[in-house]
């Protein structure tokens, strides 16, 4: 094996900057767009239990990472979703909750704005009942906006994020107004990345290359209209880009899976931890070394040039930095 | 894609060996992640957009 002499900024850092913690597979809707497979009854076997879940709150806690998203899945269907949410704020540290905003009520809204909430995440894909219904089924478009009203009563600062596909790419330009109607500080986009339910349903989601040039079209405008109010984030547009920066400078972030392996990165199965076995500070180490092995980058340069290869970062493979090609 | 294997433990970059054999004090010297350095391109990260 070999390994890049390349000191990355990562390398310098004791511990991440962001951990992106998916807290579960289960969710209330199963959304066709989906990048980690979730639907409702698919909670994993092995998920960590409330118990692990808060032995690697301690972990964040101790190693001082200053900012943690809980998403999931649907993280408000995890029963302890609180119990860590809480310990998490009461320790200081900032959080992002990424939700599909069906249960997330006034009490819910008024209980994280106790927390040292950094942003609340809502999905908005479609602006029409019918074309999120198509989107999201099983998801009612007036609870998700009510959600999104419930954040901003409560003083949260909210997002909204919008994932295209040839669904709903027709309504991105009303998704955008709603979202500033809506108070929202930031509207994430992108291109639809090939993981998970999605890749399953490519066929039917892909937008063409056509609605996909509208679509840029239509940020740029918004941002220069809108950019005064919303912010506008949509770039890297694609996850490819994402990896390109990523060799020069990997991301100061450990993405967490539901039973408690750590992810080098989204678009990969490469899993460089399991936080169930080691420690966080562990974890970390093995991350930074697996953006510097040579047999890892170089299935990342694979990555960014094939989005096909998406697709399999769903089906984990525990470390696996030597890559044997048959 | 191929077979996978090997282990991060496996084999250790020299890198990797120098950092072991740094003594826990001199680890301190390792910057302490500080909120203010989440910046936009942290966040921009398209799974962190899309989860």
């Amino acid at each position: 094996m070999i390994r890049s002499p390349k000191v990355n900024r990562v390398d310098g850092l004791r511990a991440p900057l962001f951990v992106s913690w998916q807290i579960t597979r289960d969710c209330d809707l199963c959304c066709l767009h989906c990048c980690t497979d979730s639907a409702p009854g698919k909670r994993l076997p092995d998920e960590l239990g409330a118990e692990e879940a808060m032995r690697i709150v301690g972990e964040i806690v101790r190693n001082e990472v200053p900012y943690v998203m809980l998403c999931g899945g649907e993280p408000l269907v995890v029963p302890h979703f609180f119990r860590i949410a809480e310990a998490l704020g009461a320790a200081g540290v900032q959080l992002k909750i990424e939700t599909n905003g069906q249960r997330l009520d006034t009490a819910i809204a008024e209980r994280l704005a106790r927390l040292p909430v950094r942003s609340i995440q809502v999905s908005l894909d479609g602006d029409s009942q019918e074309v999120y219904g198509r989107q999201r089924p099983g998801g009612s478009l007036a609870k998700a906006h009510a959600a999104c009203r419930a954040v901003r009563a409560a003083g949260l600062p909210l997002e909204i994020t919008f994932a295209p596909t040839r669904l709903n790419i027709h309504e991105a330009g009303a998704v955008i107004h709603r979202a500033a109607a809506l108070g929202a500080f930031r509207f994430n986009t992108g291109q639809l990345m090939r993981i998970g339910t999605a890749a399953r349903l490519w066929d039917r989601l892909e937008p063409t290359a056509e609605e996909y040039r509208e679509f840029r079209d239509l940020l740029e405008r918004e941002a220069l209209n809108l950019g005064g109010q919303m912010e506008f984030c949509y770039s890297p547009f694609t996850l490819g880009e994402a990896l390109r920066a990523g060799l020069d400078e990997p991301p100061a972030t450990l993405l967490v899976l539901p039973n408690g392996w750590v992810k080098v990165a989204a678009a990969l199965p490469a899993v460089c931890a399991d936080l169930r076995r080691e420690s966080l500070a562990d974890a970390w180490m093995a991350y930074r070394g697996a953006w510097r092995d040579e047999a890892v980058r170089e299935s990342i340069r694979g990555a960014i040039g094939d989005e096909l290869k998406h697709a399999d970062a769903n089906n984990w493979r525990r470390l696996v930095v030597s890559e044997v090609r048959a | 894609m191929g077979d996978m294997k090997v282990n991060l433990q496996s084999e250790k970059s020299e890198q990797e060996e120098r950092i072991e054999k740094i003594k826990p004090a001199e680890r301190l010297n390792w910057e302490t992640p500080k909120l203010e350095d989440v910046s936009e391109q942290v966040m921009a990260q398209p799974y962190i957009r899309f989860t």
